[in-house]
Parts: structure tokens; C-alpha cells; sequence
């Protein structure tokens, strides 16, 4: 085993990224934080793109999705001893300057989960459907899990090791964004939400969930809840 | 008919050895279906006493109904399927990466 490296971990998951991992990664690095790309078996050199970045890579040998790559991540952070985790995405929509007020509750041992809100936050460049969507996911998330949150669906997300212990994503698709929800509402863990400021670009829209991807989540969260 | 459901028969048979509820299943289905194709009469008997017009149609429901359950079934094996292969992929890249640390503190690079 390599020596522990605790302290704060940023994991970015990614897959086909190649052409923005680069700025994302290299946006992160002034903060002085570890990082590991997880790349869920891109054929485009994302993983090749990071590790030049000086990163740590794990590579998925095939696709499994963003949340298997999620879990990955936080697996291997937790193996190297991270202290903190946050993660973000490959797609340069999150603002790395947010990673402070993400870490500052957990630091000060308030909370074990800090959840990026865009909703107290900012949005840019986000379509009135897809702010209405992202409401509906909210509401619905209450409902089922309890948690009064204003934002259901963001990547933007810290935890300490205790949170992350609790954290096994078993939905290797989109629908992770729910089932990590789900499972800080059963840790009874206490969390916050903390304003976070989203940027879509004409990228990281074509990066995005459609309706049928909205669907998929849908159908993905009702068979979780039967079958298992 | 009778060659066609034989053959389900002898198929659920050989599945037995692999998936046992699902064989067991399609080998009484089949083995009924066998009966009934043999024994009209009973068939007719008994689907009136399910509330249903001929035989034929209480076997049709029957096989659709555990068509149903085979499909359920092979979800469930695919799904299981799936997660032993995410933890595979896991398990692999996350020894992977954790070799590559090695090398990166201390200092080769291979």
C-alpha cells in the first residue's frame, strides 16, 4: 500500500472528456487538493489527458456509467486515507471556488454532508424547462427520502470519511444522484445545504440529461425500490 | 403440439441443473400443457371452473403468465450479473491505480 494521503480528495468522474478535462483539472490545482479522475472507460484519451495533468487516474477497463465511476472514486479516496471528499464534475460546469464553502461546515464538524445547492446559489446558461425539472426532482426527493433540500440533482458534493462510509452507490447510471440521497437520509447523518454556482455552456449541455436520460432515472429509481 | 411441448419439457429438464425454480416452472407448465393436449376434456372442465370459456384460453393466460415470471427472472439474473461485473471493473482499476501511486512516490514511472 502507498503511505496514506489524507486530507481533502476532489473526485471528477469522467467519461469522453478529453477535450475539457484538462481546464477542469487544471482550474482544481491551484487549491492544493488531491485529485483522481476516475475514467469510466473513455475511448477518447480522457484518462491519457489527466494523468499528463499530474492527477491520479483510475480507469474503468469498460463503461459503467458516472455513478459506478462516483464509487469508485470514493472507494479509492477512502483507501488512500482522504479525510474529505468532494466531488465534481469533468464537464467544467462547477465553480472550483465553491470547494471552500463546501468544506468549511464539515471542517468545522457541524455537518458530515455539504450539498451544492444552485437553487441558493447561481445558475447560468440552464433552460426554464431544465430549472423546472430540477425543482420537480427536488420535490419528489422529499417525498421520498425526507430530506428538504432545494437541489436534488447537483454533482457538486462534499462529505466526510464517516459520510462517505456510509455511501455505496449500487445504481451504476444517472439515478445515483438520488440513491447518495437516499442513503445520507438512512445515516441520519446531519448535512447542509451550501449555495454553489452552476455554469451551463453549450459542452456541458451536450454533457446533460435529456427527457429520455430524466426517464431513465425515473425508471431506474421505481425498480430499486421493488426489486431490492 | 405434443412434439413442441416434449421439447419444452426435455429443455426445462436440462435448465433444472441450472436454474431450478425457473425449470421446475416450465417443466409442470409443459407437462400440464402435455396433459391438456392429450385430455381436452379436462381442460375444458377446469377452465370452467376458473370462470373461463375453453381450456385452451386457461392454458394461453398460464404460459403468459409465466413468461411474465421467466422475463422477471432474466432481469434479475442480468442485473446480478451486471454488479458482479461492476465490482470486477472496480476491484481492477482501483489496484490498478493504487500500483500506479506506488510508482509516483517513489519516483518510478512506469
Amino acid at each position: 500500500m502507498p503511505p496514506a494521503r489524507g486530507g481533502c480528495w476532489i473526485i471528477i468522474p469522467a467519461y469522453r472528456e478529453a477535450a475539457a478535462i484538462a481546464r477542469v483539472i487544471g482550474a482544481l490545482q491551484p487549491l492544493g487538493h488531491a485529485i483522481v479522475v476516475v475514467d469510466d472507460g473513455s475511448d477518447d484519451g480522457t484518462g491519457d489527458v489527466a494523468r499528463a495533468c499530474g492527477v491520479s487516474v483510475v480507469r474503468h477497463g469498460v463503461n459503467l456509467g458516472q455513478g459506478a465511476a462516483l464509487q469508485t472514486g470514493i472507494a479509492f479516496a477512502l483507501r488512500q486515507g482522504a479525510d474529505y471528499l468532494v466531488t465534481f464534475d469533468a464537464d467544467g460546469q462547477h465553480d472550483p471556488a465553491d470547494i471552500a464553502g463546501l468544506l468549511a461546515p464539515l471542517e468545522a464538524r457541524t455537518c458530515d454532508f455539504a450539498l451544492g445547492s444552485r437553487f441558493l446559489g447561481r445558475v447560468e446558461g440552464a433552460s426554464p424547462f431544465r430549472l423546472r425539472f430540477l425543482r420537480l426532482a427536488a420535490l419528489f426527493t422529499r417525498v421520498t427520502t425526507g430530506l428538504r433540500l432545494t437541489d436534488a440533482h447537483n454533482g457538486m458534493r462534499a462529505m466526510t470519511r464517516r459520510g462517505a462510509s456510509h455511501v455505496w452507490l449500487r445504481q451504476n447510471r444517472m439515478a445515483h444522484a438520488s440513491e447518495i440521497l437516499h442513503q445520507i437520509a438512512a445515516s441520519k447523518l446531519p448535512f447542509v445545504e451550501v449555495p454553489v454556482h452552476i455554469r451551463y455552456t453549450s459542452y456541458s449541455r451536450t454533457k446533460g440529461q435529456s427527457l429520455t436520460g430524466a426517464f431513465r432515472i425515473l425508471v431506474d429509481l421505481v425498480q430499486q425500490s421493488v426489486i431490492r | 403440439m405434443t412434439i413442441l411441448l416434449g421439447g419444452v419439457v426435455l429443455y426445462a429438464w436440462l435448465a433444472m441443473a441450472r436454474v431450478r425454480f425457473i425449470g421446475l416452472l416450465f417443466g409442470l407448465l409443459a407437462s400440464g400443457g402435455l396433459y391438456f393436449v392429450w385430455f381436452q376434456g379436462q381442460a375444458n372442465k377446469l377452465a370452467h371452473l376458473a370462470g373461463i370459456g375453453r381450456g385452451v384460453d386457461l392454458f394461453i393466460y398460464i404460459w403468459i403468465a409465466v413468461s411474465l415470471l421467466a422475463i422477471l427472472n432474466v432481469h434479475l439474473v442480468v442485473r446480478l450479473q451486471s454488479e458482479k461485473i461492476t465490482a470486477l471493473v472496480r476491484r481492477l482499476a482501483i489496484l490498478e491505480a493504487t500500483l500506479d501511486e506506488q510508482g509516483r512516490t517513489s519516483g518510478h514511472d512506469d
